[in-house]
């Protein structure tokens, strides 16, 4: 007599004990009675949902069942088993299921299978998944891509590759093909040779979203990927070059370093947009021969690249650095006024209380502190003078101008420090209040909290909330309607021009520029 | 594995949103954003938690599917249309977890949904607590689009 007969009579208490019991006890033994209830459900939801918790339950302590199942003329039934095949990963159900995947015309059905036969990962899979690579559903595909990726499978590479050149960037900016993605991340999982280098030679991918995640897979892939960025530094456009300096830098492994620096010697970086990619990426990973190479940046005249190289010092400051970034300083000519300039500039506090310790470099750094308007810069540095705490110190930190009180407002969001440290120094010099966001997002949070900016400053590609994206949600905003826009980026290719133009943005500046140039912009954007 | 947890919410959408409020929604091709902001003018979130992953869903509405949506579900009981929408919206929202969520534990995925939260606001944005990126599936329905959106890291 099995627990479940007259089960239909029993109360709902009676009849929830006993599918829990069952479904604790996985006991075959019932299997032929929950069938029935399945196939005859009681009507009560609650109740229906439990047999069918209970029948899984049963079928994980049964794979001969869930292959059985699998046949089943029931197929609310076939579907449950070939659920349970992959859950409990019943290796027997494997070859089956594949069967079934080449025949299944239900699209639903198709992708209970093949999500299963994922699970159950049969050493044979590769060959499985790889007739679905092209399928029309585009989920379905995705799903192919990504096991492709899981089993290593190198035959697939090449509809991978052909995936992540299809996504079109005029269809829309913000938007990537599912199948794009996961193409990117199959070729990523694959890490073999081939698959890397492939990614590497797309870094400037015409789709934004695509570009980022490849920049985003090749740094998660690290120091293998090193080898297949730098022949880029030689033979790859100038877009290519900066961008495989960035993610050179984000990987932050030391062979990474030695790469940049003979790149430099090599006399790659000829570009100023890419010297300045370059000395920030070997800003952040700082080995002993990347700082030497940092020190010689220091010859720079490009006050940008001048505050990526101090900015890079700032984070490795050590004392052998120290001297030769003092005794620059020290000399007192045109260069040591840039760089004592780019220091302050750059709010390199560190460097900062390392070099005052030296008197007249001390008083040169003083110099252009005075100079500035910032008040954030003064207040900073008017704290350090403090925190220092010797006689001269305190006597420095009364000579600092009172920051003046500005009027007007400008937002700036870039996602480089440096950047940042730019635009605050021209428009603080200006006579702006400065808002600084490291991204689109950021930026919008200053808008949504009801700041009000006179002028907007914004870079193409950003992190979180792209430039693009930044500049539709103002033009959308109440009171930004009109307000001048004016875009920064190392975009090149005027189809990128094109959609930001649409998206709204007043006018653009190529980065690298001379600081004069932002300011005559700015000046002419808000009318003289 | 992303697609086997969207393919449960797709379809549990396109459910509730035909059985309730009688509209049926054309899904359109996936893709995926860059940022984590969902942008529409009335979005209900869920936030999901289980199986060693976090995320979470959002539905957004354009206004007119959102109104559309309401009146069919009222008819012409609507008293106050903001918050009629607002509450169709949560409970629209909080329905297709639900059923999702029970189609994900029959395939032993097992997840805890947070109450719905509505945000309304013309062409508002909401940040998805992800790193990774965002897979969106656009609607089309004849009374306006919505657009669903999923992250898990």
């Amino acid at each position: 007599m099995s627990k479940l007969d007259g089960f239909h009579e029993k109360d709902f208490l009676e009849q929830v004990t006993i599918l829990n019991e069952i479904s604790g006890s996985s006991d075959s033994a019932h299997l032929p009675g929950l069938l029935f209830l399945f196939e005859k459900p009681t009507g009560d939801t609650g109740v229906d949902y439990m047999v069918v918790n209970a029948l899984n339950a049963v079928l994980g302590a049964n794979e001969d069942a869930v292959i059985q199942g699998l046949n089943s003329q029931n197929p609310a039934f076939r579907t449950l088993c070939i659920r349970a095949a992959g859950e409990y990963a019943f290796p027997d159900a494997a070859e089956p299921l594949a069967d079934m995947a080449e025949t299944e015309t239900d699209l639903d059905r198709l992708t209970e299978i093949l999500a299963a036969l994922a699970k159950i990962h049969p050493a044979d899979g590769a060959r499985i998944f790889r007739a679905f690579l092209g399928h029309d559903d585009p989920m379905l595909a995705a799903l192919a891509m990504e096991m492709a990726g899981a089993y290593a499978d190198t035959q697939a590479i090449i509809f991978l590759k052909a995936a992540v050149e299809a996504t079109d960037a005029d269809r829309s900016y913000e938007q990537c093909d599912i199948t794009t993605w996961k193409a990117i991340d199959a070729l990523a999982a694959m890490g073999t040779p081939e698959s890397i280098a492939f990614l590497a030679a797309n870094v400037h991918h015409k789709n934004p979203t695509a570009r980022r995640i490849i920049t985003d897979a090749l740094v998660r892939l690290g120091e293998p990927a090193i080898q297949h960025l730098e022949p880029l530094y030689g033979q790859g456009d100038v877009d290519q070059r900066i961008l495989a300096c960035n993610i050179v830098g984000f990987i932050a492994s030391r062979k990474g370093a030695d790469g940049l620096v003979q790149g430099f010697d090599k006399g790659f970086f000829t570009e100023s947009n890419v010297r300045y990619a370059a000395f920030e990426a070997l800003g952040r990973i700082g080995t002993l021969k990347g700082l030497v190479c940092l020190v010689d940046g220091l010859m720079e005249t490009d006050e940008l690249i001048l505050m990526a190289v101090v900015t890079g010092l700032e984070r490795h400051a050590a004392p052998g650095i120290l001297k030769t970034i003092s005794e620059r300083i020290a000399t007192g000519d045109e260069r040591s006024t840039r760089i004592a300039h780019a220091v302050i500039a750059s709010r390199a506090l560190r460097l900062f209380e390392e070099l005052y310790k030296n008197e007249t470099v001390g008083a040169a750094l003083l110099v252009e502190l005075r100079k500035s308007q910032d008040a954030e810069i003064l207040t900073d540095f008017s704290a350090r003078l403090d925190q220092i705490g010797t006689d001269r110190s305190r006597a420095d930190m009364l000579t600092l101008p009172k920051p003046k009180t500005a009027t007007r407002k400008a937002l700036a969001a870039d996602d480089s420090k440096s950047m940042l440290a730019l635009y605050r120094n021209i428009l603080t010099d200006l006579g702006f209040e400065p808002l600084m966001a490291a991204n689109g997002q950021e930026a919008y949070a200053f808008v949504e909290a009801g700041e009000f900016a006179d002028v907007v400053i914004t870079d193409m590609n950003m992190p979180v909330m792209d430039g693009m994206e930044l500049v539709g949600k103002l033009r959308a905003s109440l009171g930004y309607e009109d307000v001048p826009i004016l875009m920064v980026t190392t975009e090149s290719e005027s189809s990128q021009r094109d959609m930001a133009s649409r998206s709204g943005v007043t006018s653009f500046l190529t980065k690298p520029f001379k600081p004069e140039a932002l300011k005559a912009k700015l000046l002419e954007m808000l009318g003289g | 594995m992303d697609v086997e947890l969207a393919k449960p919410f797709i379809k549990a959408a396109m459910d509730v949103i035909g059985t309730m409020a009688f509209i049926t929604p054309r899904p359109g091709r996936p893709f995926v954003k860059k940022n984590s902001i969902a942008t529409g003018d009335v979005t209900g979130l869920v936030g999901l938690t289980g199986e060693g992953k976090r995320g979470s869903v959002s539905i957004s509405f354009s206004k007119a599917c959102a109104v559309a949506m309401v009146k069919n579900m009222l008819g012409d009981d609507i008293q106050d249309i903001i918050s009629d929408v607002k509450d169709a919206v949560g409970e629209i929202t909080n329905m297709v977890s639900g059923q999702a969520r029970a189609g994900l534990s029959e395939k032993g995925l097992v997840f805890q949904g947070s109450t719905p939260t509505v945000i309304m606001g013309d062409n508002h944005s909401i940040s998805h607590m992800s790193k990774s990126p965002i897979m969106a599936i656009p609607f089309e329905t004849d009374a306006g689009g919505f657009t669903i959106e999923f992250c898990f890291e």
